[in-house]
């Protein structure tokens, strides 16, 4: 029934989460996340109710008493570019949320996500570079942008374990200094592919990097999400040994358990999430780096209570920023990544307030 | 924001004062390092947002930013910061008196053998190493920090910015007024009167289309009110489906475009910027589109249409055509000059 046995930790007595409370809580998160969709769909550039929604699904189109033509754009609106793009940022919001989660067990700190290691800009500068030599436009983008952006992430890690890694292993600090390091010289490169393009294409990029979500097509969707639940279920299958690593390295050693080739692991498979979600979004920041904290700040430190929930609430404010993202300026678009700051900043601000006794 | 004052009687002559002192102040030594050229900026004063006062004193300018710049003589070195400055310079028969372009500026070939200068972000030692008497720049992409470091070196800078293609004609008068070429500004601004009122004219009688013009395409970036292209789809018969937005290049939402229904989109293909083919046919997807369903993605050229200097009233002519190939269906045998 549950993907691990919730009592087999010695180490996590204290903080075990009792199968009855990490049921509720998960099926409290998911029917959240439902609703949330289905109010979602009905906004955009026209409002569709439920009983109109449920209406188009049971009708073909020409059965109503509406013009045939307005209805099939109704169906297309909703169908082909509505849905579409709210399961995009479901997705997205929840592989971000995700790998948050795991990087900040692994390096045991609350600062780390996938953007401040510059893990994601290694993925963007990618993605640019197809963008720039036109081999996104020319060659199946669905596969060649997310495998740019792969390689991109991966290189970065690669730079980083280079620069922070002494006798196989990864000390926290030269990891983060190693990411900020990174990170200042691939915004540096991003910034000159974007000023080398024509004018016309550097502003979709910049506009894309600030992270904004468009309506995929079915198929790319469909590769999309098969290989971002893959990724997930590795992730998520391994919330006990981050529960362990969390604990320190040489807790998780006396357990015996290999952590340096976890951390790679779990590493590879984040840069892997990483680098799709860059190539589909750009850089959304801010929901890899907070949501976590919010989760546990709600759920407590339990990476298998942890990691699903916040993948469902990652998902879930993705999903809700980008319609407001999308619908607040209509008939023009914003920047999701500029609402996910605005939207989760605050509120992130007040949760710490409340809880200031259980902070971090 | 300019503060539009309104200007009082006391204002008119203490401005009136101010520029009588101003002009008959001498020069520095600034000025001498550079020729015997006299060219000064005025000091901006009591003056400032006063426009009225350009065609009193005569030699005086009010560029599309609404900054006023004294010119006392004809430039005899200029250099242009945008491809569609080039143009107009070139069309003025400037060609002399033409030091610097950017490296963007193709057209016409002429330009390409001029001395090249950065296009978005130029290069202040290298502009100012031209010893230029007078830059042209287009105002969105000129620095504030450049255009005071310029205006400390005494260059005058006079930007433009078309937000229709009747800003463009006017541009094309001052630089006339401004290089004593008036003769010849009229001559050219006339000849694209006349080619806009025949192309006007010619779609006239044909009902007005539904018409997505496509920048970018992930994110969708197109043309919104406020943009000289916006104004030009209106003049060639065409409605834009994003009239409704805000900015002048809105990223626009899909939903919008699926709505409106489209019944024509024109792709900008050129030489230095141009939509791929690949591109162009992911808009196919669309099958709900009137534009889809009755192959109406068009391509027409960015050369002409994307610069608004001389050149603009053929992409008119172009999108004109692409529009409503049925006003031109009469004189295939002998197209338009």
């Amino acid at each position: 029934m549950l993907p691990f046995d919730l009592a087999d930790d010695e180490v996590f007595r204290k903080s075990t989460v009792g199968t009855g409370r990490w049921i509720t809580i998960i099926a409290v998160l998911s029917a959240s996340a439902v609703l949330s969709a289905i109010v979602c769909l009905q906004f955009g550039a026209r409002f569709v109710g439920v009983h109109d929604m449920l209406r188009l699904l049971f009708l073909a189109p020409g059965e109503s008493g509406d013009a045939a033509g307005d209805l099939d754009t109704v169906t297309t609106i909703l169908l082909y570019v509505r849905l579409p793009r709210v399961v995009l940022g479901f997705l997205v919001g929840g592989c971000l949320a995700t790998v948050g989660v795991a990087v900040q067990a692994l390096l045991r700190n609350p600062l780390a996500d996938p953007y401040v290691l510059g893990v994601s800009s290694g993925a963007a500068l990618g993605v640019s570079v197809a963008v720039l030599f036109g081999v996104g436009s020319t060659i199946l983008p669905v596969v060649v942008l997310p495998l740019c952006g792969f390689a991109g992430s991966l290189v970065a890690l690669l730079v980083i374990y280079q620069i922070a890694a002494s006798d196989g292993r990864l000390p926290i600090y030269s990891v983060l200094l190693a990411g900020v390091i990174l990170n200042a010289v691939l915004s540096a490169l991003i910034m000159f592919i974007t000023s080398i393009m024509d004018p016309n294409r550097s502003f979709g990029m910049m506009i894309w990097l600030m992270g904004s979500l468009t309506a995929p097509a079915i198929p790319t969707l469909l590769v999309f999400s098969l290989y971002v639940l893959v990724c997930l279920g590795f992730l998520l299958k391994q919330a006990r040994v981050l529960n362990i690593v969390a604990f320190g390295d040489e807790q998780a050693r006396s357990l015996g358990i290999d952590t340096e080739r976890t951390k790679r692991h779990i590493f590879l498979v984040s840069a892997l999430m990483t680098g799709a979600v860059v190539s589909v979004s750009g850089m959304v920041g801010f929901i890899g780096m907070v949501v976590p904290h919010v989760v546990r700040l709600i759920v407590g430190a339990d990476h298998r209570l942890v990691m699903p929930a916040a993948a469902l609430v990652g998902g879930t404010f993705l999903m809700v920023a980008d319609t407001f993202a999308r619908t607040v300026l209509l008939p023009s678009e914003l920047p999701v990544g500029i609402m996910t700051a605005l939207v989760g900043g605050p509120f992130f601000v007040s949760l710490l307030i409340r809880r200031k006794d259980r902070m971090l | 924001m300019r503060s539009n004052r309104t200007p009082s009687f006391r204002g008119y002559v203490l401005g009136c004062l101010s520029i009588l002192i101003v002009v008959s102040v001498s020069d520095d030594g600034l000025s001498e390092a550079y020729g015997s050229s006299v060219v000064k900026r005025r000091q901006q004063g009591i003056l400032t947002g006063m426009p009225f006062m350009a065609n009193i004193m005569p030699r005086t300018f009010v560029d599309d930013a609404g900054r006023k710049l004294y010119i006392a003589k004809p430039p005899t070195r200029v250099v242009s910061l945008a491809p569609s400055i080039t143009e107009m310079l070139f069309a003025l028969g400037l060609d002399e008196q033409i030091v610097g372009v950017t490296e963007l500026c193709n057209y016409p070939s002429a330009a390409l053998s001029k001395p090249k200068i950065g296009y978005a972000r130029p290069n202040i030692e290298t502009l100012v190493a031209l010893r230029p008497d007078m830059i042209v720049a287009p105002q969105e992409f000129l620095r504030a920090d450049i255009l005071a470091k310029l205006e400390e070196l005494r260059i005058p800078v006079f930007l433009v910015e078309a937000k229709t293609i009747g800003d463009i004609l006017m541009q094309i008068q001052s630089l006339g007024k401004i290089f004593n070429k008036v003769k010849m500004s009229d001559a050219i601004t006339g000849t694209m009167r006349d080619r806009m009122a025949r192309v006007t004219k010619r779609v006239a009688t044909s009902k007005e289309k539904r018409v997505l013009y496509v920048l970018n395409s992930h994110p969708l970036i197109t043309v919104g009110p406020g943009s000289y292209i916006h104004h030009m789809i209106g003049l060639a018969g065409g409605i834009n489906v994003a009239r409704s937005s805000e900015s002048p290049y809105p990223s626009l939402s899909l939903e919008t475009v699926l709505q409106e229904d489209p019944e024509v989109l024109i792709f900008p293909v050129g030489s230095v910027e141009s939509i791929p083919k690949s591109e162009q046919d992911e808009w196919n997807r669309w099958k709900s589109l009137s534009a889809v369903r009755n192959r109406q993605l068009l391509e027409v050229s960015s050369d002409a249409l994307n610069r608004p200097g001389p050149r603009v009233v053929e992409g008119l002519d172009l999108l004109a055509r692409a529009i409503h190939p049925e006003a031109y269906l009469s004189d295939e045998a002998h197209p338009s000059p």
